[in-house]
């Protein structure tokens, strides 16, 4: 009863307060951005510069044939700008180098060809023709992209010269040479006769979608470390918790209180966002869980932390330091390839999978493997502040 | 005045010493950015990963390895568990008399196309030596990730140094060092300069060493310090807006969660939107320091556009300060 007046009062005190409105506001910001900016499907921003060095018609036919059978569409002309550059390239087989100067700023206007994934139809690399070999030089440097010049022997074969930026990787240039060792046609037809199986219909996130997780784990779960040290902080400015010491109160209730009041702010912010976006298809009841869980245990790690420190200001490096490790995850989270075992052992890991298995509604043992994982460290941290704060508070 | 000026950052730097705020502010981009020259040779490497079993042709084995990073399995069942697990990996394992490429089944598209380009090249005996394409390299070393990893940082810091200003003149506000000011010689613009020039000294200083820490030494150093010192004074204005603005240190944090949002917003959109959305986030002055930042660490920039960036990050910063003196005087007084 004593923890509930205590609750209501917080949170009438929250009311009052401009961050509780904050939080709300942030909520709807991001869902609209998700709703109005985001798209659900994913547009590839892969660009290729290339120059064709042979006759015309040649050219022409090739894209032609592209265009019907529907591995391309023809898309509106470019315009770049041309800046004047200075650059040096090497060969990677004979190690010859040349050097390139520029001085000239010209403005060009390339045919842009849109090449389509067989299967989706959707947007694989946008392919600009350049008229010469040196534009083509100066945007694929310019712009940071790959060039290429398509040229075609006195056989009619067409070869490839390839402009790298320099530092991709050897495991990449050798799949461009060999991706060039046999004739278009044998490899296409080869690989129409590949065995693909997968293991199971496993569901995917769009690309809207796929935001809601890393959206909900920072912007909610996240900020409850933050959010409960300038609570702290606030109160220990203010006289709060020196107060404690005098009152029949104990410690404990004022700090779950304040995990309260974050609880209530993370649920509805983080309703705000999700439900409009992600409609029925969750486990609502697993996600309030383990939003609630992940809340509690982020937010102990936070008292915990603001019982080493007088002030906020004090207490920023290591509040700062935490909160950049944590967000190291969303690196896997972004770029599967790139998923080190060390990672893993980042609570936001486990925070950032757990939430996209709900939003798929998928693997419910693992999210509730973790919500018992996170209960348990929260409690143990909520413990541990609970002590730190008793022996720190003297009138 | 700037002696006074520089008596008070004299005063801020011996105070800041314990409790250490400068030092955060220059230690933590450092720290930052050791952790990307560590982890961007990772993020870098893109390739697509294949599960293989260890009881596959040792030839096979090797001819892949050119191509991906290969884990190898005693058994189907360990490397079904592996295909499984949350990260993108797909296999490929002999069945009759060729082979058959495993997938989960969400992973993206590419791991897909990847994976069954490589078993056709592997089944149609292709072979390095017989390629007809040349390749040749503008010589650049430094991936672009980096390179916007590094961008983003420096973003991060000027957000670092700005709120630690705000609650540094949020306990100014709690201790009435502020009330006590306007009983000083010192004027209320003298005041705003002095506390918040630790902040963006310590600030540029961060942003010097951690370009430095990660490899960028020869890019233009003195478009570097042009958009750092802008940088600065966008620090300076963003703290101490803050910092006046808000009553207590919760306003303070509520502040510093609003403000995400310009940032994350101009790096979302220069880096992902086209051209023509661009326009959307004119108003933002991280969205120009960024772009200033993008063009210099890629070593594409010019002067034109370098200065046109930092004139723009330096008018809307001021726009915002002028705009906001009423509300400077009032938290002040």
């Amino acid at each position: 009863m004593k923890l509930l007046s205590n609750y209501l009062k917080e949170m009438k005190i929250a009311a009052r307060g401009f961050y509780f409105y904050i939080e709300i506001a942030m909520a709807v910001i991001l869902l609209a951005v998700l709703l109005f900016v985001v798209s659900e499907t994913s547009t590839s921003d892969s660009k290729q510069f290339v120059y064709n060095d042979m006759p015309e018609r040649i050219a022409e036919y090739l894209k032609d044939r592209s265009i019907e059978k529907g591995e391309a569409r023809l898309a509106d002309s470019t315009e770049f700008v041309l800046k004047p550059a200075e650059f040096g390239t090497k060969s990677q087989e004979t190690g010859e180098t040349t050097a390139y100067d520029f001085d000239d700023e010209k403005v060009v206007e390339l045919e842009t060809i849109e090449v389509l994934d067989s299967s989706t139809g959707e947007l694989e690399e946008t392919v600009y023709y350049a008229e010469t070999e040196e534009d083509m030089m100066r945007l694929a440097y310019g712009e940071s992209e790959i060039g290429a010049i398509a040229s075609m022997n006195g056989r009619g074969k067409v070869s490839y010269t390839y402009y790298l930026q320099g530092y991709e990787t050897d495991r990449l240039k050798n799949l461009l040479y060999i991706s060039h060792s046999k004739s278009p046609g044998v490899i296409d037809s080869k690989k129409d006769k590949q065995v693909v199986r997968t293991l199971g219909a496993a569901e995917t996130l769009n690309n809207r979608e796929n935001l809601v997780p890393v959206f909900i784990a920072y912007m909610g779960s996240l900020m409850g470390f933050f959010i409960v040290m300038a609570y702290i902080f606030y109160d220990k400015a203010e006289g709060v918790i020196r107060a404690f010491a005098v009152t029949p109160s104990s410690i404990w209730k004022y700090l779950i209180t304040k995990i309260f009041v974050i609880l209530t702010t993370v649920v509805v912010s983080s309703s705000i966002i999700t439900i409009p976006v992600m409609g029925g298809q969750p486990n609502y009841w697993l996600f309030y869980v383990f939003l609630i869980i992940t809340t509690f245990a982020l937010a102990s790690l936070g008292l915990l932390v603001a019982s080493f420190f007088d002030n906020i200001s004090k207490a920023f490096g290591v509040m700062y330091a935490i909160m950049i490790s944590l967000m190291l995850p969303g690196f896997s989270y972004y770029i599967p390839s790139f998923d080190p075992l060390w990672l893993r052992f980042f609570p936001s890991y486990p925070l950032l999978q757990g939430f996209k298995e709900i939003m798929l509604n998928g693997d419910a043992g693992y999210v509730l493997a973790y919500s018992l994982v996170f209960l348990a460290g929260g409690s143990v941290l909520f413990v541990l502040a609970n002590i730190r704060f008793k022996k720190t508070l003297t009138v | 005045m700037i002696k006074k000026i520089l008596v008070i950052f004299r005063k801020d730097f011996l105070s800041s010493r314990r409790d250490a705020m400068a030092a955060y502010i220059m230690v933590v981009p450092l720290i930052l950015a050791t952790g990307i020259t560590l982890f961007a040779p990772g993020l870098n490497d893109t390739t697509v990963k294949l599960a293989m079993l260890k009881s596959d042709d040792a030839e096979h084995i090797e001819y892949m390895e050119q191509f991906s990073k290969v884990e190898l399995f005693s058994s189907m069942d360990e490397l079904e568990r592996r295909v499984e697990k949350r990260d993108d990996i797909a296999a490929i394992v002999p069945s009759s008399n060729s082979y058959e490429i495993i997938l989960q089944g969400n992973e993206s598209e590419i791991v897909e196309e990847y994976a069954v380009q490589l078993n056709t090249l592997y089944e149609l005996g292709a072979t390095k030596e017989e390629t007809t394409a040349r390749l040749i390299s503008f010589g650049r070393t430094v991936p672009p990730l980096k390179a916007k990893l590094v961008n983003m940082l420096i973003l991060m810091t000027i957000m670092l140094a700005g709120m630690l200003i705000a609650m540094s003149i949020v306990e100014e506000k709690a201790e009435n060092t502020i009330n006590a000011i306007n009983v000083t010689p010192i004027s209320q613009t003298g005041f705003v300069m002095g506390k918040s020039l630790l902040g963006g000294v310590s600030a540029l200083l961060g942003i010097i060493g951690a370009v430095l820490i990660t490899g960028f030494y020869d890019i233009n150093w003195f478009m570097v310090v042009l958009v750092g010192l802008t940088s600065m004074i966008l620090s300076l204005v963003v703290g101490f807006l803050q910092g006046l603005s808000s009553e207590d240190v919760m306003e303070a944090a509520g502040s510093v969660k609003l403000l995400f949002l310009p940032i994350a917003g101009s790096i979302a959109v220069y880096e992902f939107l086209a051209d023509k959305w661009q326009w959307t986030m004119y108003w933002s002055p991280f969205y120009w320091a960024y772009k200033a930042n993008n063009l210099i660490l890629s070593k594409t920039a010019d002067w034109g556009t370098v200065l046109f960036c930092t004139a723009m990050v330096l008018s809307l910063s001021l726009i915002v300060y002028f705009a906001t003196i009423p509300k400077i005087r009032k938290g002040l007084s």
